[in-house]
């Protein structure tokens, strides 16, 4: 809602109506094309086809819109390509935000990476940049990601799985060791808002300490309440307005001081894979983004002074067409809502620019290299969509982070359809089909009937405290688990066309052992050896800022710089914020 | 009449997965079992728990790869309090296909993996519960 009571809905349905439309079929053609239509439903289908005209096709994390068997001009007549589509490059950006497309800029390879100690993840770095990867992508373990230090008792067997360790700048030092910190554009993958303040301090001080000036670093960090207070599991939840402003804080902090820097990465990846429908997953991104823009104009800045910073991360899974009509509805949404909302100026402030991955949970243990198959789809889906860049899910995710093998394969994936297909030679080649059109209509509508819901139940944050997207989402993925066991929703393989015999034996990645043993020594020789006094009195600054509502993260960059670990940081906003029980667990 | 069913599920370690076991946690619900649900704890966490909630079953999901280290911890500290003989312990999650047999090695009674259905959730739970009540009685 705005100043004035007003869903963001009502001022776009507003602000956009009424405008004389240039529409692109005239109606007599539309007349003649109706009528021979008729007579071809009657003449040529059979009853059963008649019948069953919008059809409501079942696929894993799809949407519940229903599929005409044929869609013709007379699916969307007031089509008025400039108003609808433009040219990419043009308002409303439906086809893409760059004029060339992929002519100009061929969409960052960027493939997620980390696992065990940073010296093993530094190789991998190195595996994966020396075979063509034009981008970093690091991941964090489960210890680092819930931001406990790795001699903390709640870290115990969990060290350097899933994700590189990290307890300290010094860990930092060594995931980044030779890798030019100001040549590559690197994604730290710090999902919540409370580790991206703790964590991107770490590689802010050692950019410092290799002499590099902030404002050339390039990249981003998630930064997103959805993930710490909406998708999480954890045990500790600090409660969700704090964590809230704690996001702001990184926002702010990081366009005041690194203008390259992508300050946050609205998520709806995890938000979808964690079980929920197409539509919520781009709504509740866009709230979080709606109700963001709003606390940065509350603490001063213009919106056009930030808003070019904002990214977004999707997740793209099986079904094909309404993934590629979805990436094209949100572009259109979302310069609409800086348009007429947020009445942003510049055109960079009006871009959805979004990084995308190979929906994992859509991938199966069953004959698992049918998951090659699958992520090739949905890479091509993203594509055809017109994302920035891409990570492709390996084929033995669904038992393990990839083998070096299977992430090469991943790597691969990506240069076929940039260098084998032809695809990336057109911008939006599937633009004005019928079909794609119309599903991009319907999108776009239903997006912003689930935002208005989330506003009138009074906003993002509100939405998350009470329950009510924890109910929505739990709902859906209830409901689909229910469709795939029932085998309405059909998995090949699994639930479909499912073969006999014993399947042939899998090379699944282990972790190296012995990493938690060195990280713990690693940590404790470092208690040791810091000045415990610098220590001490940057957490007490930090815990101050913390409770006097202060912006918390220049407290945290000092902090980094005397050393403090992970979980020393956490402690602090524990008690500063105090703890919050998420639906979950209620 | 049978007494009801009290299960103790929970997500083991620091594991963010949930959305599986939240799905196990509505299944044994709607099945007429009393199911708690508390999240992420560590093993003493879910023992001490499930002891003084006296639980026929305890449930633990791993998807992060600590299912192995965990899942023994797990074990360990239920044979010090006594009480893996009595409870059903049963492990659901992502793991590398020859983790399995080394899981039951370790005490756990069934070990869950992805495309489980919620009639063979239910009715396994169901079956060993029986099991070990009718081994209880006997003793």
């Amino acid at each position: 809602m705005n100043d004035k009571g007003k869903s963001t809905k009502e001022i776009l349905s507003r602000e956009t109506s009424g405008g004389k439309r240039q529409l692109l079929y005239n109606s007599d053609a539309l007349r003649v094309i109706e009528e021979e239509f008729k007579q071809w439903q009657k003449a040529a289908l059979t009853e059963r086809d008649r019948k069953n005209w919008g059809e409501k096709t079942r696929t894993v994390l799809g949407s519940d819109i229903r599929k005409e068997l044929l869609y013709t001009p007379l699916s969307n007549p007031n089509f008025d390509y400039l108003e609808d589509l433009g040219n990419p490059g043009q308002s409303p950006f439906t086809r893409g935000i760059h004029p060339n497309m992929y002519r100009g800029k061929k969409f960052t390879i960027r493939q997620l990476t980390g696992f065990g100690s940073p010296e093993q993840t530094n190789q991998r770095i190195k595996f994966m940049l020396d075979h063509g990867a034009t981008g970093l992508n690091v991941l964090f373990d489960l210890p680092t990601i819930q931001m406990y230090d790795s001699d903390d008792p709640f870290s115990e067997g969990q060290v350097g799985m899933s994700g590189v360790s990290v307890d300290s700048v010094e860990d930092m030092d060594l995931i980044f060791k030779d890798i030019p910190l100001d040549e590559v554009t690197i994604s730290i993958v710090t999902h919540y808002p409370s580790n991206t303040a703790i964590l991107f301090p770490m590689f802010l001080v050692l950019a410092e300490e290799r002499g590099i000036p902030w404002d050339r670093l390039k990249g981003s960090v998630q930064n997103d309440v959805t993930l710490e207070e909406l998708v999480r599991s954890g045990s500790e939840y600090i409660p969700p307005k704090d964590c809230f402003r704690i996001q702001s804080d990184n926002i702010e902090f990081i366009s005041s001081n690194l203008p390259k820097w992508n300050f946050i990465t609205l998520n709806g990846y995890n938000l979808r894979e964690f079980g929920t429908s197409p539509i919520t997953e781009m709504a509740v991104a866009i709230a979080n983004g709606i109700e963001t823009i709003e606390e940065m104009i509350k603490r001063g800045y213009t919106v056009d002074s930030f808003a070019s910073r904002i990214a977004f991360f999707w997740s793209i899974g099986n079904d094909f067409f309404e993934e590629v009509a979805r990436l094209r509805a949100v572009r259109r949404l979302w310069y609409k809502i800086m348009k007429y909302r947020f009445k942003a100026k510049n055109q960079r402030s009006m871009w959805m620019r979004c990084h995308v991955q190979t929906s994992g949970v859509s991938l199966i243990q069953q004959e698992p290299l049918n998951n090659i198959v699958r992520s090739a789809y949905h890479a091509l889906a993203a594509v055809l969509g017109g994302v920035q860049s891409l990570h492709v899910d390996s084929f033995d995710e669904a038992y393990s982070v990839p083998t070096e093998q299977a992430a090469l394969l991943s790597l691969r994936t990506q240069q076929i359809i940039q260098d084998e297909t032809g695809i990336t030679d057109v911008a939006d080649p599937l633009g004005g089909s019928f079909y794609i059109e119309s599903l991009t209509n319907e999108f776009e509508k239903r997006i912003l009937d689930e935002i208005d819901e989330i506003e009138r139940k009074g906003g993002y944050v509100t939405a998350i405290e009470t329950g009510m997207l924890y109910n929505k989402i739990t709902g859906y993925f209830l409901d689909q688990q229910r469709d795939i066991e029932n085998g309405k929703v059909k998995v090949v393989a699994y639930n479909a066309h499912k073969s006999d015999g014993e399947p042939p034996p899998i090379d699944v990645f282990r972790y190296p052992e012995g990493i938690e043993e060195t990280q713990k020594k690693k940590v404790t020789k470092l208690r040791k050896r810091r000045d415990n006094h610098k220590v001490k009195r940057a957490l007490s600054s930090l815990m101050e800022a913390c409770r006097n509502g202060e912006n918390i993260v220049p407290y945290c960059v000092e902090c980094a710089r005397v050393r403090c670990t992970e979980g020393e940081l956490f402690k602090v906003f524990k008690e500063a914020y105090g703890m919050w029980r998420p639906p979950a667990i209620r | 009449m049978e007494r009801k069913i009290k299960i103790l599920l929970s997500k083991l370690g620091l594991d963010v997965h949930n959305r599986g076991i939240i799905t196990v946690a509505k299944y044994l619900k709607d099945a007429g079992m009393e199911v708690i649900y508390i999240g992420n704890a560590l093993p003493k966490n879910i023992i001490g728990t499930a002891i003084q909630e006296a639980v026929d079953v305890i449930g633990v999901s791993s998807l992060g790869g600590a299912h192995q280290t965990l899942g023994s911890l797990l074990i360990d500290e239920a044979r010090n309090e006594g009480m893996w003989e009595k409870t059903v312990f049963l492990i659901g999650g992502v793991f590398p296909p020859g983790d399995i047999e080394g899981l039951k090695k370790t005490g756990f009674d069934w070990v869950f993996t992805p495309g489980a259905t919620r009639d063979e959730i239910v009715s396994i739970v169901e079956k060993l519960v029986s099991l070990k009540r009718k081994r209880a009685n006997k003793v």
